[in-house]
């Protein structure tokens, strides 16, 4: 399994990850500067807020390139929330903003038809195709969402799906890259134990 | 103004999660219907051998067993030797009241059986206390029990690095806080224990709640207390009930026992001892417990036998309501004990079970008393005889009858 190394962009819900990860028995590591990635096995991304200030801070704090080599060389990566809309390739937000692009789409503000933005509490998430870190998870069952902007990918990067107003994706992923919408951490057993299927997936699909 | 109760197998509304569908069957007999219906016993089975194979051979011991000595653990921990020779650690949990009858089945099992057992009996002081707490609080004295008997064996297992442990029938066969319709196994966990097992207190709770007026030494209350989820987590552990692999059948399994282990069933206050002599017989303030049940909801354990003997067709509902009608809701020779051990009378009981009863049941505390077991006069005594004692509202006649 290794150490988990959960990313510090200064935007997000560190200690709520780092607590669900502890409950499980496994070892993290806050990672605030890319020299850390070295010692870590897998990567969470956690963050809340804007696309346009977290890559900001990912530049700053020098994340980019060393995540990127980090994906190539296969090792697992779980971007949550904002941190899944990171990996796009850009994000629609007062203009363009180049995302990660280790999960080819664009973050566009969602358009619910009558529904408020955000997207904020417990819906259900339907999976479009089996994956490693679903294991032991039903189909169907409620994850917590708190978002305004959804992830726009192709049909074959799209894992799973949630219906706000109208369906988007709520799973992305592309081989051991992977992406989810809600907050995991916050989703009582359902988020737990894809939090326990990612510390143990060798990042294969 | 008579409970309204279900049509087949006659548990009242006050019944711990029950419901009714549009026909008046109650959800535990749906869920037992299920069961019998719709689970692939099969494959069960086969998760069962899998698991088994998982952990055979690779800890100090194959797995942990809680065990009371009741007909469930027994069973369990029979079959598990039996069909699978495994190399249990047997562990138990002493609540205080162990009857002579069930210590001497636990010695002829575990000789027949050749198994390794540890015993732990908690501070007997601090019990008393916590069954007073727990009974102001709850209507239900045995907090010590229920989280000494799920607590204690996980520290055990992380103690002795053994991660798999298996408990007896699982909860939905009786309520449903589970249901059999999940398609699910029972993970008894730490999930399981605070929201239900320990009626919503943990031993952080308890401590806050007695340490005002007892003399409470903080490690005394660890006994009790669930181990970290982390800690089992890096174990590998896995708590699951045999009865979510194979289907449960305590008449069936009881006659196991009887025949293959020479298990004996036993007296329980204010039951019918011809028809149900081996249900609840490893504590001897299960009469006392029963009677606080009768008086908060308006049924006890006559109706629960008869309500499991409805549903497997085992009974007629005339004969069950006679059986109803004959034992149930007789007061127990042992509340006179149990007044002793928390030095309170039976005015003050009544008062504090009154404010426990669930509606719209209306209790009468007028009740006869139930006949004395064999072994009554076994059972500990705080004051030097039986005719000492606190005050009661009458008194318990001497002879058995």
């Amino acid at each position: 399994m290794g150490t988990v190394g959960i990313l510090d962009i200064e935007m997000g819900n560190l200690r709520s990850l780092c607590n669900a990860i502890d409950s499980l028995g496994v070892d993290s590591r806050v990672a605030r500067e890319p020299s850390v990635l070295a010692e870590v096995s897998r990567v969470l991304i956690p963050g809340v807020g804007s696309y346009r200030a977290a890559m900001g801070n990912l530049t700053r704090l020098g994340f980019v390139d060393p995540l990127r080599r980090f994906a190539a060389a296969g090792k697992p990566v779980l971007g949550i929330c904002l941190g899944m809309q990171v990996l796009s390739t850009r994000g629609e937000e007062g203009g363009a903003v180049p995302g990660l692009a280790l999960i080819p789409g664009d973050v566009v503000l969602m358009e619910p038809d009558s529904l408020r933005l955000p997207h904020v509490g417990w819906n259900s998430v339907s999976f479009r195709s089996p994956h490693p870190v679903l294991e032991g998870i039903r189909d169907g069952k409620d994850f917590y969402f708190v978002h305004s902007y959804e992830f726009r990918c192709a049909p074959e990067h799209s894992y799973a799906e949630t219906s706000y107003g109208r369906p988007f994706s709520s799973i992305v992923g592309v081989g051991n890259v992977l992406g989810v919408q809600f907050h995991p951490e916050k989703s009582q057993r359902n988020g737990l134990q894809l939090l326990e299927n990612f510390c143990r997936w060798d990042g294969g699909c | 103004m008579p409970l309204k109760s279900c049509v087949r197998c006659g548990l009242p509304e006050t019944y711990e999660t029950i419901q009714f569908d549009e026909k008046g069957v109650c959800n535990i007999c749906s869920e037992r219907t299920f069961r019998d219906e719709a689970i692939d016993w099969k494959e069960r089975r086969r998760q069962l051998d899998a698991l088994v194979a998982t952990y055979r051979g690779k800890h100090p011991y194959d797995c942990i067993v809680p065990f009371s000595g009741g007909k469930d653990s027994t069973f369990t921990l029979n079959f598990l030797v039996r069909e699978y020779g495994l190399k249990p650690l047997v562990v138990q949990f002493n609540h205080g009241f162990l009857r002579p009858t069930l210590l001497a089945n636990n010695e002829r099992t575990f000789k027949q059986l050749g198994v390794e057992v540890l015993s732990f009996t908690p501070n007997w002081k601090v019990v008393k206390r916590l069954m007073r707490e727990s009974l102001i609080r709850k209507g239900d004295f045995c907090w010590h029990c229920h989280t000494g008997i799920f607590a204690f064996p996980m520290q055990i297992a992380l103690r002795f690095e053994t991660p798999l442990i298996f408990w007896g029938e699982p909860s939905a066969e009786y309520t449903a806080y589970y249901s059999y319709s999940d398609q699910e196994v029972e993970e008894v966990d730490e999930r399981r224990f605070n929201r239900w097992t320990n009626l919503g207190i943990t031993a952080e709770d308890m401590a806050g709640m007695i340490g005002g007026d007892f003399p409470l030494d903080p490690r005394d209350l660890a006994p009790y207390t669930y181990p970290s989820v982390r800690d089992l987590k890096r174990l590998g552990c896995r708590s699951v009930c045999l009865g979510s692999f194979v289907p449960w059948d305590v008449k069936r399994n009881t006659q196991e026992i009887m025949s293959e282990l020479g298990w004996k069933g036993d007296e329980v206050e204010g039951m019918p001892w011809e028809t149900y002599p081996y249900e609840k017989i490893e504590c001897y303030m299960q009469g006392v417990r029963d009677y606080i049940k009768y008086l908060k909801r308006g049924y006890s354990r006559v109706t629960q036998m008869t309500a499991l003997d409805l549903r497997n067709g085992r009974i007629t509902k005339e004969d069950a309501a006679r059986l109803i009608d004959e034992h149930e809701g007789r007061k127990p020779p042992s509340l006179r004990l149990f007044l002793e051990y928390l030095e309170m009378d039976e005015q003050e009981f009544n008062e504090i079970v009154r404010k426990t009863v669930v509606a719209p049941h209306v209790p009468d505390f007028g009740a006869e008393w139930a006949p004395m077991t064999w072994d009554f006069d076994r059972w500990h005594r705080e004051k030097a005889t039986h005719t000492d004692g606190p005050a009661l509202l009458d008194s318990p006649s001497k002879s058995r009858d």
